[in-house]
């Protein structure tokens, strides 16, 4: 209960001493590093560094891609990016909204921060009361974290920064604004959250599966040579591409077909999940998730107007 | 009611005492508001705790506007006289008073508001006068109570109260029903907006023979979602009125 928790948290509460984040950029490509966090759920023990991060050394200087949960990691990155390198960092990048991958803004509030036109309007509606559910979820890592809305509106196409050209796509399966991010020097594809691996995909804002899937297939046909997914471990084949397709279609079919067979919503988060998921994380957890998000349509979709009321 | 008044209340009452003759067996959620609602849900009458009664919810409500509850008793079935579920710790406990009379099985499907975490609680009467009492607990980030509507930001929902969308779906010895009332189920907590919700539901047959009757009150989501199984086929009418007297009637094939 909620009131047992808050008197735990109270009685708990680490020294600030101890929340650091500790990040260690790894190099995965040709002036690429990257900050690779848990396939974790957001909890007190990990700060919410459940997401990878990035940024590039460019000739002209550092590209952010995503700045993290809190106040606290962007600063930790901002570190871990001046311990790498002498460069300035000239530009933020954000994949899309959620609030794992921009509430580390704050640290950067020195440079351009650009994302999707449709990423700023959903940050904007729902900044605040994702915040808030971060600080519920985390604790006291999210201390002095404040949304800041992206101050530059990135479009579609190439971006050139120094001797890096960078394919950013819009596309929108996963919260209806992602950016994907192509470095046509490297072959790094940064997928954000269009790509899960070995962590169930998350749903809250997705148009729906089937336009997922299809930025699925847009990604797998780009010239990458190494995948970056929004959170899972990296991947040099098309492995990451093949789970995310099995899993969105069987998703979309399992509600699909409860749909068609009358099931409600609590019957639909005891479904059994294939035995070939059993490496992905979290997978049971997503499920209740999704049918939350996704199953009101479904079920839409197989029910027709029966009141006698004079207009039907 | 927060959980101190709450406790602060149930700790005024007097124990029940005069159900004494039944041992009602351990409570499986922790609750410091079981006595209370003994006595203002049940009338200090005799129970059990029996896990046969299965009341089914996600450990977590991740839309606190809309939690799927499933109500199953089932193992009751031609015993049950009513079904009464709350959740505990909500401001507006009662979910759903449901009384099958016949041709339903005594279980029902149904979508809830949660204010905070809360055990919820499903008690089936049975014909010789004991209570069952089905119990679980539910986790909540909260505010599903006082959230504003989502009906009413959309354009035109007054034109659309009472339409219903239905499906029959063949399962077997009975058909699924599963119903869906466009309604705003105001609870009255939500920005001087007054109580306006769906009060009372009923489930006829062909021949017009009641299979159902139930009592709503406003722990119920907006757009109510309710499902039925149903024994034997034919037509299955939907009778609804909500506490302005609006009358709405749904058939279905
Ligand atoms: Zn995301």
């Amino acid at each position: 209960m909620r009131w047992m928790l808050l008197l735990f948290i109270g009685m708990s509460l680490p020294a600030l001493a101890d929340l650091e984040y500790s990040l260690k950029p790894r190099l995965i490509a040709q002036d690429t590093w990257l900050l690779e966090g848990s396939t974790d759920n957001f909890a007190k023990g990990n700060g919410g560094n459940i997401v990878n991060t990035a940024f590039i050394v460019t000739e002209r200087g550092v590209v952010v891609i995503d700045t993290g949960p809190s106040k606290r990691y962007g600063e930790a990155m901002r570190q871990a990016i001046a311990a790498t390198t002498d460069k300035p960092v000239i530009e933020v990048l954000l994949t899309h909204h959620h609030p794992d991958h921009v509430l580390g803004n704050q640290a950067f509030t020195d440079v351009p921060i650009a994302a999707l036109a449709g990423t700023t309007q959903l940050l904007r509606q729902q900044g605040d009361a994702m915040a808030e559910n971060m600080y519920r979820l985390v604790g006291d890592w999210m201390r002095g974290t404040e949304v800041i809305l992206p101050t530059r509106t990135l479009e579609p196409g190439v971006h050139s920064f120094g001797n890096h050209d960078l394919r950013v796509l819009s596309l929108g399966g996963h919260t209806g604004a992602d950016l994907a991010i192509l470095d046509q020097k490297t072959g790094v594809l940064f997928a954000g959250d269009l790509v899960f691996y070995q962590r169930a995909l998350t749903t809250p804002n997705s148009p729906g599966l089937a336009v997922w899937l299809a930025d699925i297939a847009t990604l797998e046909g780009l010239p990458w040579t190494l995948i970056v997914p929004g959170h899972g471990p990296l991947a040099t084949d098309a492995r990451p591409f093949e789970q995310m397709r099995d899993y969105l279609g069987w998703l979309d079919q399992l509600m699909r077909d409860g749909a068609a067979n009358g099931s409600d919503m609590a019957e639909m988060i005891r479904s059994p999940i294939p035995e070939r998921f059993a490496t992905i994380n979290l997978s049971r957890y997503e499920l209740i998730r999704s049918v939350s998000h996704l199953f009101p349509r479904y079920e839409r979709a197989q029910m027709t107007r029966v009141d006698s009321t004079p207009d039907n | 009611m927060n959980w101190q008044a709450s406790c602060l209340l149930a700790c005024w009452l007097p124990i029940a005492a005069h159900a004494a003759a039944i041992d009602p067996g351990k409570d499986p959620v922790p609750s410091v508001m079981w006595a209370f609602y003994h006595t203002q849900m049940l009338g200090d009458a005799p129970f059990v705790f029996d896990d046969r009664v299965k009341l089914l919810a996600p450990p977590f409500a991740e839309d606190a506007r809309q939690v799927p509850l499933e109500i199953d008793a089932r193992a009751f079935k031609g015993e049950v006289v009513k079904i009464l579920a709350w959740a505990e710790l909500n401001p507006l406990p009662k979910i759903v008073d449901f009384q099958p009379v016949s041709g339903v099985l005594p279980w029902l499907s149904i979508r809830i508001r949660i204010e905070q975490a809360t055990p919820l609680r499903a008690a089936v009467l049975t014909r010789d006068g004991l209570w069952h009492v089905g119990s679980t607990l539910i986790d909540a980030a909260g505010g599903g109570c006082t959230a504003p509507s989502v009906v009413r930001t959309q354009p035109g929902w007054e034109e659309h109260i009472g339409e219903v969308l239905g499906g029959r779906y063949p399962r077997g010895e009975f058909s699924r029903l599963r119903l869906q009332v466009a309604h705003p189920m105001d609870n009255g907590m939500v920005s001087g907006i007054p109580e306006f919700f769906i009060n009372h539901a009923e489930l006829r047959d062909g021949n017009d023979q009641v299979l159902a009757r139930l009592e709503l009150f406003p722990a119920v989501s907006e757009n109510p979602n309710l499902t039925f199984d149903i024994e034997g086929a034919g037509q299955t009418r939907l009778l609804l009125r909500d506490n302005s007297g609006n009358e709405f009637d749904a058939a279905i094939p």
